[in-house]
């Protein structure tokens, strides 16, 4: 409590979360108004050109931020860990808000598969989920080591993940890409929009783990790392995983 | 405190790049009745349409826009910032005894996310084609409509994300950062209450930006959720959309409950009756049942009989946890020593307004009534009765209640008092009467009235109604910037609160107090012993 009374008088400060604002708001908002409301593909990249950079250079900073002293008010770091689980309640409901769709529209179709639906193989959604399930257990073991303060460990199981999680996306592109050609789009009928719908969601949650992987990646590398936010994104990870036996169970095997 | 001798910069990184909780949230209180501002100016426009026979002012479409702003500014941009935003973030650590909330970075985003959705939806009238699907958005209109859905769906995503973030924020701050000696047994109820509104956001937002997501898929990229000659449903985005949209209400009212909870307790010096049976059967049962009431929106929408009947025992059911809430807040008058100051006349006025707003709501639960009655303006009254009126009301007397804390200044008694006065009167001839008019058979969301022409009577006391409104809100806004330029320097506890956001500095400086206060011998109502 020493340092609180020494700066007491200054009012704490940080100019990322306004600059990240209003690069969300360019990013999504902006452009893709401008291409799929008011057709102009220029303005939409421009859109993009101005709400990327801001996006970066905000995220970047507020990381620099928080590596150095901690905010003086508050044990920032140290909530990480039990704030991660109430994300994870909302970004459930994400989930849960599609499935229950899902299971709605299912439910009083008249036939199921609806007419149009390609038979989709089983193989491709079994080895997607061993490879996401070992990423979860590769990045449990990266924690761990990071526990018992093995940065090297941690870094080598954390880079096996990061490549299962590509590896995941990968094959998730590839299926994207296979049913695209042969035809099946989000509108051939109502599988096509939950089927895309689902997995795009998953998947961009499978993207959003990477990135905060690649910055723990970069983190760990310039020596600084934080356990909590480890343990945080590791949380996550899990959870990304757990939401896959839903999808795959729902959407491919059912 | 304001960044006047500093400059720019100083100004620049005090206030607009601040992470304090207490500027984040004047932040957020600006925002919000700049929303309210201009929703409330859509308002007036749509009475002085509504006030005669045929166009009067303007076109369908124009009304439509109209229309589609005031519901979204009112209870996105207004009510819950004001209460989430605003309230909780300036309060809660202040009340809990913590020196920030968990994440100040994190809180400024969710701030500024709010603020980007303000400008997404004052954007609504520079664009062309702009958004004309009202608050709900209900395919397949909002399909088919020429207007900007992707700007309503990115506000309410936005806005969304901000509200998930700053509840992970707040509910981690209440659980690990209470002063020590601050048990759960004795919080403030507007902490209680604040905390089970942040759950239910955090649980049924994401439903609201499933909803709207899957409304600009179906409009931009082609999917058919909601288009049944595909195999969508139309009714299932109805039922995703108040199944976020009714505990919405509960977002709005828990808070508004919290802080006329704690004006009342201060202004009779009394402690909060049956703070127990408030707490775990009053915010707790409406967190366990809110979730379970939606299909009372849906009763003429084609529901099978089950539910509807189950979801009309539900709706009915819920009245008991909000009656305890009411009856503990009026136990709590009984024998107090009320003193009659602005904050307390609005805490009052709240309490007749919502039990009007409440008692109109039981004919609305019974499915075999509502169905006569529903969409018409017999149901605008009621829900502006017990949620925009009595909320605001509430938000006004907060803003009293608390005006001498943050701004370091005293409002004039008087002004604030003939204020009130006025806005009651306002609210209660505009609403009163479109009770009537409703029966009468006015639907609602529409522009004129040509068949009905022997409505225009009641339409045009509605108008005048507004028109008191106005004025009295206006008088509200001198008040507050009279005291601004011209207030006298509020002492540390103007209304001798035992809670304990009044224990440090007016205004509060960085970090609340000194050192963490100890909480061991504290009650936040311990009036009297």
């Amino acid at each position: 409590m020493s340092e609180d009374a020494v700066e007491h008088h200054e009012w704490e400060s940080s100019p990322w979360p306004l600059v990240l604002s209003v690069g969300i708001l360019f990013f999504a908002p902006f452009a893709f108004s401008m291409y799929f409301v008011y057709d102009s593909l220029f303005m939409s990249v421009v859109c993009l050109g101005i709400g990327v950079p801001l996006i970066l250079i905000s995220v970047i900073g507020w990381a620099k931020e928080s590596i150095g002293p901690i905010n003086m008010y508050t044990k920032e770091q140290g909530l990480g860990t039990p704030a991660m689980p109430l994300f994870i309640l909302a970004e459930a409901f994400i989930f849960i808000g599609f499935l229950v769709a899902y299971w709605v529209l299912r439910l009083t179709a008249d036939v199921w598969p609806p007419e149009g639906s390609p038979h989709i193989g089983y193989t491709t959604p079994i080895v997607m989920t061993i490879i996401l399930v070992s990423s979860s257990i590769t990045m449990h073991f990266a924690e761990h080591k990071l526990e018992h303060d093995d940065r090297k460990g941690f870094i080598g199981f954390l880079v096996v993940s990061i490549i299962l999680g590509a590896i995941f996306l990968g094959l998730s592109a590839s299926e994207w890409s296979h049913l695209l050609h042969g035809g099946f789009t989000t509108s051939t009928n109502i599988f096509g929009s939950v089927f895309y719908s689902i997995t795009g969601f998953h998947a961009s949650h499978v993207v959003v783990g990477l990135c905060m992987f690649l910055a723990a990646l970069l983190m760990a590398l310039s020596g600084s790392i934080s356990k909590t936010y480890v343990k945080s994104i590791s949380m996550y990870w899990h959870f990304v995983d757990i939401v896959w036996f839903f999808v795959v169970s729902q959407v491919y095997f059912w | 405190m304001s960044g006047s001798k500093g400059g720019i910069g100083k100004f620049l990184r005090e206030w607009i790049f601040t992470i304090d909780h207490k500027r984040v949230g004047i932040l957020y209180l600006i925002g919000s009745l700049a929303a309210f501002a201009v929703a409330g100016l859509m308002a007036m426009l749509m009475r002085i349409e509504l006030s005669s026979v045929g166009p009067t002012i303007t076109d369908p479409n124009t009304y439509n826009v109209w229309l589609y702003f005031h519901g979204a500014a009112m209870i996105l941009g207004f009510q819950i910032p004001a209460l989430t935003g605003f309230f909780a973030n300036w309060l809660i650590p202040l009340q809990i005894g913590a020196k920030d909330v968990a994440f100040p970075r994190l809180n400024a985003l969710s701030l500024w996310l709010f603020w980007m959705g303000i400008v997404l939806a004052l954007l609504t009238f520079v664009v062309p084609n702009p958004p004309d699907i009202m608050w709900t958005a209900y395919p397949p209109y909002s399909i088919l409509s020429p207007g900007n859905t992707a700007f309503y769906s990115f506000t309410v995503l936005i806005m969304g994300f901000a509200s998930i973030a700053g509840g992970v924020n707040l509910i981690t701050t209440i659980i690990y950062m209470r002063a020590p000696g601050m048990r759960w047994g004795k919080l403030n109820m507007f902490v209680w209450c604040t905390m089970a509104a942040f759950i239910l956001q955090l649980i049924f937002v994401p439903i609201l930006g499933t909803a709207v997501t899957m409304i600009s898929m179906d409009k931009y990229l082609g999917t058919t959720f909601f288009s049944p000659t595909s195999g969508g449903d139309v009714l299932l985005y109805q039922n995703l959309f108040w199944f976020y949209s009714h505990p919405a209400v509960y977002v709005i009212l828990l808070p508004v409950l919290g802080i006329i909870f704690d004006i009342v307790a201060t202004f009779a010096r009394n402690r909060i009756f049956n703070y127990k049976v408030a707490v775990y059967g009053g915010v707790g049962g409406i967190l366990l049942v809110s979730g379970e009431v939606w299909i009372h929106h849906l009763y003429a929408s084609g529901m099978p009989n089950w539910i509807r009947i189950g979801m009309m025992m539900s709706t009915l059911l819920i009245s008991v946890p909000v009656g305890l809430c009411v009856l503990s807040i009026i136990g709590t008058l009984y024998r107090g020593a009320i003193e009659f100051k602005t904050p307390m006349l609005y805490a009052v006025g709240f309490i007749f307004l919502f039990l009007i707003g409440g008692l109109t709501g039981i004919p609305l639960a019974l499915a075999a009534l509502d169905i006569f009655i529903h969409d018409t303006h017999f149901i605008v009254a009621h829900f502006h009765y017990v949620m925009a009126v009595a909320g605001t009301f509430s938000i006004i007397g907060g803003i009293y209640y608390y005006w001498p804390k943050f701004t370091g200044k005293m409002y004039n008694e008087t002004l604030g008092k003939i204020g009130f006065v006025i806005t009651f009167i306002g609210v209660n001839i505009t609403f009163f009467a479109m009770f009537f008019v409703g029966l009468e058979g006015m639907p609602r969301r529409y522009f004129d009235y040509a068949q009905m022409p022997q409505l225009e009577d009641g339409q045009r006391l509605v108008t005048y109604g507004a028109f008191i409104l106005a004025v009295g809100f206006l008088i509200i806004l001198i008040s507050w910037l009279h005291s601004l330029f011209a207030g006298k320097p509020a002492p540390d506890n103007p209304w001798g609160s035992k809670s304990l956001e009044w224990t440090t500095t007016t205004p509060p400086g960085p970090g609340n107090w000194p050192e963490v206060p100890d909480c061991e011998d504290f009650d936040p109502y311990g009036y009297g012993e």
